[in-house]
């Protein structure tokens, strides 16, 4: 199968659907991701995110539109689409009873290396994910942190081209977390293109140049992390008042500064653009009318504020968190 | 090398399958409920009806050549065979309930090579066993005529029945992606053991039994097995037993492929 001409694009999907027993899980998604650029694919459990990159890797076909990655059609091009490609799953796809350098060489064995390239490449990629020590170790004894990176490990067996991180830090802790993200960044530093699903805010923030929300099956929202803040229209200025009593009379001194709303636990937020350069007037214009503050607070807005603004609800709702 | 090639080439998918089969048993080897099944059960089995029934062996019309255990033997082949390729196929719905499988998939392989790793293993894994079982008869006084190439022989008929007992389950295992179902499936091979003459001879059935067994091609397998061991044709066919065998192993892969087909394009 000749590969596709898409530009610089190393993923172009255009109208994806995907049904499930009637519910349509991907409804309509167009995304296009550039080579050497990491996607962050955001969105809470059930978004749809899964389901597309599994579309993508060609684990699962769609029920309408197309994709394509790395040049191949992921349903008449698949098998050019898993020779490009990396990809780590989730953290059940490993198998517990095997160690991970058997990993590594049935991985490599997969890709089409012979016994000593794989048991070689095995062997660098051991270090480069720090596993040397426990290469010889069943998965069951890995931490969680351990355990993601060997699959990222897995992933880079075949040097690919375009790599799909599924969640690749859920549940993992801080540090772990951190490390994921200089090895990520330092594979996309060579040229890899990543895309990233996570429920993580903060981890598209880190690492991604764009990012894709999606809720519902459907994009809600793209661009970069600043330009997806902007769109809410800047900074906001949080006030507490010493008598909540007067927060109608503040509230009408501050309209002029942009739209003012309350806050949860009374005081007022005033979205301006002016950030924290309208500290020094608004608190000028209390005073002037005789409203005691008691605290101002500049609140940039983070993509969250972005994702609650778009759906209507949160990125990762608190009792999905784990 | 482009990726449409690297599946199609021989050599490749060859080692793919080898790395496969290896992975598939060094799995087996760890996992005890696994293991247990497959070698504990049918030696058990052994030892209960040489014990127990030998007083058959006294029937008028029960083969005179070869010692008791060395008759029923065959039919702990059998089992042991049947029961490896059933933790076969429950391994492979393992891989696919836990998401091992789509590491499989995600990878630039020859489908049927995911279908021949599990196969072969049981080749292996049956071929090994049936020198256990053979082993362990000896001790308890088989013998067999059939020497050096009778055991031989019965050892690759026990690896095929194991093989086309890992495509079956295999098949079962890819249809529906269920450890439990598998599981289900066990007293199946009992059911077919015992509509096989197992162990007993087919000529001292029941007429109803004695009809039945004609339709399990695993009759033919077990006679053909006790034939090479003793090297006695009056217990069955070599050419019958290998025949069916490899009926039962080409088909059964066939059908462990053509599940994998409808698996991946249904997905």
């Amino acid at each position: 199968m000749a590969a596709i001409e898409t530009s610089d694009s190393s993923i172009l999907v255009e109208g994806l659907v995907r049904d499930y027993a009637g519910v349509r899980a991907v409804d309509g998604v167009d995304l296009e991701v550039a080579a050497g650029e990491i996607y962050g694919f955001l969105g809470p459990n059930g978004a749809g995110k899964s389901t597309t990159v599994r579309i993508l890797t060609t684990l699962l076909r769609p029920t309408a539109g197309r994709a394509v990655v790395a040049g191949h059609d992921v349903v008449s091009g698949a098998s050019g689409v898993r020779r490009a490609i990396g990809v780590a799953l989730q953290e059940a796809s490993l198998d517990p009873l095997m160690t991970g350098r058997e990993l590594l060489r049935l991985q490599g064995a997969l890709h089409g290396l012979r016994r000593r390239e794989a048991a070689a490449r095995g062997e660098e990629l051991l270090e480069r994910v720090d596993l040397v020590a426990a290469a010889d170790r069943r998965l069951a004894t890995y931490s969680g942190g351990m355990r993601r990176r060997l699959d990222l490990a897995l992933a880079l067996v075949n040097r690919p081209r375009v790599l799909f991180l599924d969640e690749p830090t859920t549940g993992l802790d801080p540090a772990s977390r951190a490390a994921l993200w200089r090895e990520v960044r330092a594979l996309n530093a060579d040229g890899t293109t990543v895309f990233l699903t996570t429920q993580y805010l903060e981890e598209v923030e880190q690492l991604a140049g764009r990012v894709g929300i999606i809720d519902q099956g459907r994009i809600a929202a793209e661009g970069t992390p600043s330009e997806l803040k902007e769109r809410l229209g800047g900074p906001a200025l949080h006030i507490d008042l010493v008598d909540l009593g007067r927060t109608e009379e503040a509230r009408a001194a501050l309209a002029r500064f942009g739209p003012c709303t309350d806050r949860p636990g009374g005081g007022l937020r005033v979205r301006t653009p002016e950030g924290a350069r309208a500290i020094a007037p608004v608190v000028r214009v209390l005073d002037e009318a005789g409203i005691a503050v008691d605290a101002v607070e500049v609140d940039l807005p983070s993509l969250d504020d972005v994702f609650l603004a778009l759906t209507g609800h949160r990125a990762v709702e608190e009792d999905a968190e784990a | 090398m482009s990726a449409v090639a690297l599946e199609r080439r021989p050599a490749v998918q060859a080692r793919v399958i080898v790395a496969l089969a290896q992975r598939a048993l060094a799995v087996q080897l760890r996992r005890a409920q696994f293991l247990i099944p497959a070698l504990v059960l049918p030696l058990v089995l052994l030892a209960v009806i040489a014990s127990g029934t030998s007083a058959g062996r006294n029937l008028p019309g029960f083969p005179t050549s070869g010692s008791y255990i060395g008759f029923v033997i065959g039919g702990a082949l059998l089992q042991g065979a049947l029961l490896a390729g059933m933790t076969a196929g429950t391994a492979m719905a393992g891989d696919i309930e836990g998401g091992f499988f789509d590491r499989l998939l995600a990878a630039p392989v020859h489908r049927a090579s995911i279908v021949l790793g599990r196969v072969v293993a049981s080749l292996v894994v049956g071929a090994a066993q049936a020198c256990l079982f053979l082993a362990v008869g000896l001790i308890f006084g088989a013998d067999y005529a059939g020497g050096v190439l009778g055991v031989t022989a019965a050892v690759v008929l026990t690896a095929m029945v194991a093989g086309a007992a890992a495509g079956a389950t295999g098949a079962l295992a890819l249809r529906t992606g269920s450890v439990e179902l598998l599981r289900n499936f066990f007293p199946m091979v009992f059911v077919l053991l015992f509509t096989a003459p197992a162990f007993f001879p087919r000529q001292l059935l029941s007429p109803a039994m004695h009809a039945v067994t004609r339709f399990n091609p695993l009759t033919y397998v077990v006679e053909g097995i006790r034939a090479v061991l003793h090297d006695d044709r009056a217990l069955g066919s070599p050419a019958a037993g290998f025949a069916c065998a490899a009926g039962l192993l080409t088909g059964a892969t066939a059908l462990a492929v053509l599940a994998m087909r409808a698996r991946t394009r249904g997905a």
